[in-house]
């Protein structure tokens, strides 16, 4: 696990000038260099990425040793500040495919990297720029973190339970806009390989928390009042999370379908010929009652192996996993989703692994853990841009490089 | 009737890409939608009774047309395929002859028998990239596992840590709590397009492929910085995972989020809130001890939320630099001006013929803009035009 080359992914071939920061942008380029995508981090020791610092306010107080989503990727220096710098920077982006950025909207313009700079030096760049709020319109400048964009997009109102506050997003929110914004990157890609053409994707955080709530807004749209369900689902009883014998040991419960009602009942010893209970309809009418009974018959249970009785009999159902859980798991390991890495510097630990198995291209998944502030640049600066060890020295004693 | 049959505009990202869609999973439908919206032409194979979603909640009225459904489906045809009959296996033959990609939710046991077995597709369509999305995925020892949206934010780790902060203060006795509607059938949704479209861009080297994609992955992947956390010594737990100040307040009229992570943030913030004698406590401009004493901070700013609408706060935070927003219902996001502005909604015709606002997609294309909108396509629209 030491080369961060990957000849047999499904992107090997494609690399990217990466100038995200923060969390949502990192993870999209994370994912893209998963699938074999060259990588190249740009950042400096001025302004280091965030978890090359301590974050007091997630109580952490030094620099982390492993970053899940900068592995795999190449580092390289550069002082953005100076003129020089920005010159090396553009001279990377046309070598290659994609430049991906998670600035406020205006910076990279500013530093003379916006989009219209750097086409006229790559005439077919997918650029990629992530935000809070998107490239234009009125809120285009507000900056925010996962949990403004679900309050801002409408997802965090719809979450919480339905007497309470709405809830608060976290990394969740800022990573599924890192998966929107691979993806929409990729399909730019094909479109550049059909039409030679630039293209800027913009994406904005906010938006993806609407995507998550497209049913609500179609109601909301035409004048309706979108119910804010909590753990109830309008359409299936019974559906929630039900306390058992162990303390903080939850069993979720999804029935589908009458069939599945009776079979539930049938593990439970329950009357599956209680007419309340017979149609989907009468279960969600009576879905209070229904609720009750349930408690108690799980309130003495084993969860896990509850859970796996029902799956048995085709009930969904599945405990309330926290990542001891997770990390124990066979099946979770099988897939590669989650996978062991370790480093020189790094002692063994769990990482999530593989987006997905592939039959054909190999290589997909973490190659090498967190580079080194600026470890990559004897190949970028000298491979990809030929500059010879004099020349890097001359631009680091002159703080281009930092 | 009108169908989503104009000839794809070669302007768009996917133009000319053929997606065949077998779904009866958000996941599934999702990655339909998304490549759908992209320019593809996404066609749903069907089966006689419909797919399950078109009756899934919620509902536009009691027994009435399914939001989701509509919010899924828009801008993709609708084929019925009857795969438990010979004629119905040919047809799905003939139309992936002509395929790109292939979206399946399958359950794996019931492939064999409906011809969608992965060796037998990638003997017959060596080109096709056959993407399947389950909710465990379809290997490992849990490969025949179902579940729904509640049991798979819970199996990838992210529900057990619901709700934090103000909800868990308020309800610290009840059960963990989902996000809203399809979170984790959106992440598998979203991760599968990601794959497909990479497995796509490496056809003219290796030819088509057999892609597994899971929604338990997909859920975990997002959720992988608690991961990381317990490899640094820490599980992380609903009850726990907060921010130490800052968060969900309620003003006057409605809520608000506000959060400051940044160290030069706090002096806004104290700002904000009008210079009251206890933040001047000079203990206070470490952000350890702030760390410490979040609660006390946050009682602060709650009385003081309490006595102010949200306009004024938002408008006061902005001009301060305070990060801040009002959590923002769904009519408000149909009716933003953000949105306006960036023409987040399309219109659409649901099947009922009503036009509503559709959203087209989280993302942009600058330099050739996605269309979005469309119809909801009515069971089977593609078999009928092709029979009048």
């Amino acid at each position: 696990m030491n080369s961060p080359r990957a000849p047999r992914a499904p992107l090997a071939g494609v690399r990217i000038a990466d100038f995200t920061i923060h969390a949502a942008g990192p993870f999209c380029t994370h994912l893209l260099s998963q699938l074999g995508a060259e990588c190249i981090k740009i950042e400096s020791r001025t302004r280091p990425d965030a978890f090359r610092k301590p974050h007091a306010v997630y109580g952490r107080m030094s620099a982390a040793t492993f970053d899940q989503v900068s592995a795999n990727k190449l580092s390289v220096r550069l002082n953005l500040k100076q003129p020089e710098a920005i010159v090396l920077a553009k001279r990377i982006v046309s070598a290659s495919d994609i430049a991906a950025e998670s600035f406020r909207p205006g910076v990279m313009k500013r530093l003379g990297l916006g989009f219209e700079d750097l086409k006229q030096v790559k005439d077919d760049l997918v650029f990629l720029s992530l935000s809070s709020c998107g490239q234009t319109g009125p809120d285009s400048h507000f900056a925010g973190y996962a949990p403004l964009f679900g309050a801002w997009g409408g997802l965090g109102w719809m979450s919480g339970y339905n007497d309470g506050p709405p809830v608060e997003m976290r990394h969740v929110m800022d990573h599924s806009a890192g998966i929107h914004a691979a993806l929409a990157t990729m399909a730019a890609l094909h479109q550049r390989q059909r039409t030679g053409s630039a293209q800027h994707v913009d994406l904005a955080a906010r938006e993806v928390a609407s995507a998550m709530i497209g049913d609500a807004l179609v109601l909301a749209s035409l004048g309706l009042t979108p119910e804010r369900p909590g753990n109830a689902d309008l359409g299936m009883a019974p559906h929630g999370v039900y306390a058992t014998a162990h303390e903080d040991r939850w069993l979720t419960l999804a029935v589908r379908s009458d069939a599945e009602w009776r079979r539930l009942a049938q593990v439970l010893g329950l009357n599956a010929d209680d007419m309340r209970f017979a149609s989907t309809a009468g279960r969600l009418r009576h879905r209070e009652a229904l609720d009750a009974l349930l408690i108690t018959c799980f309130a003495d249970c084993n969860a896990d192996e509850m859970a796996a009785t029902l799956q048995q009999v085709g009930v969904c159902a599945h405990v309330s996993w926290n990542m001891e859980d997770i990390a124990a798991d066979p099946h979770l390991r099988a897939r590669g989703a989650v996978t062991q890495v370790s480093a020189p510097d790094i002692p063994e630990r769990l990482a999530v692994g593989a987006p997905a198995r592939f039959s054909r291209t190999g290589d997909v998944g973490i190659r090498r853990l967190t580079p080194t502030l600026g470890q990559d640049e004897e190949y970028v600066f000298g491979e990809l841009l030929g500059l010879n060890a004099e020349q890097r020295a001359d631009l680091e004693a002159r703080e281009v490089i930092l | 009737m009108p169908f989503n049959d104009s000839p794809p505009s070669s302007a768009l990202p996917l133009s000319g890409c053929r997606v065949l869609e077998r779904s009866s999973t958000v996941a599934a439908a999702y990655a339909g939608r998304l490549l759908a919206t992209l320019g593809a032409q996404v066609v749903m194979l069907e089966p006689p009774g419909g797919s399950p979603l078109r009756r899934a909640a919620p509902l536009l009225d009691e027994g009435g047309e399914s939001a989701l459904f509509a919010y899924l489906a828009v801008g993709k045809r609708s084929m019925v395929c009857d795969l438990a009959d010979a004629e119905g296996r040919a047809l799905l033959d003939q139309e992936l002859e002509h395929a790109d990609i292939l979206i399946d939710d399958t359950p794996v046991g019931a492939r064999d028998a409906l011809g969608l077995a992965p060796d037998r597709l990638s003997m017959r369509f060596p080109h096709l990239v056959h993407v399947s999305v389950l909710p465990f995925g379809a290997s490992g020892p849990k490969a025949d596992w179902d579940a729904a949206e509640l049991n798979l934010i819970h199996a990838g780790g992210e529900g057990y840590l619901l709700p934090n902060g103000l909800s868990n203060e308020l309800f610290p006795d009840r059960p963990p709590l989902k996000i809203y509607g399809h979170f984790s059938g959106y992440q598998g949704g979203a991760m599968a397009v990601l794959c497909a479209l990479s497995a796509w861009w490496a056809v003219p080297q290796c030819g088509g492929q057999y892609v597994d994609v899971s929604v338990q992955d997909a859920v975990l992947s997002v959720g992988a910085f608690a991961l990381q956390r317990l490899g640094d010594g820490s599980l992380e737990h609903r009850a726990t995972r907060r921010f130490r100040y800052g968060g969900v307040f309620e003003a006057q009229d409605g809520f608000i989020e506000l959060l400051t992570l940044e160290d030069r943030q706090w002096s806004s913030l104290v700002a904000l809130l009008g210079s009251p004698d206890w933040a001047r406590d000079a203990g206070l401009l470490d952000p350890l001890e702030r760390s410490r004493r979040g609660s006390e901070i946050n009682e602060h700013i709650r009385a003081w939320m309490a006595a102010h609408t949200v306009e004024d706060i938002v408008r006061w935070a902005q001009e301060l630099g305070v990060p801040a927003g009002k959590y923002r219902t769904p009519a408000e996001v149909v009716h933003g001006e953000q949105e306006r502005a960036r023409g987040l909604f399309a219109s659409a015709s649901l099947q009922n013929g009503q036009q509503t606002e559709m959203l087209v997609a989280p993302f942009q294309f600058r330099c050739t803009p996605l269309a979005g909108g469309g119809c909801v396509p009515a069971l089977g629209e593609m078999t009928q035009e092709v029979s009048v």
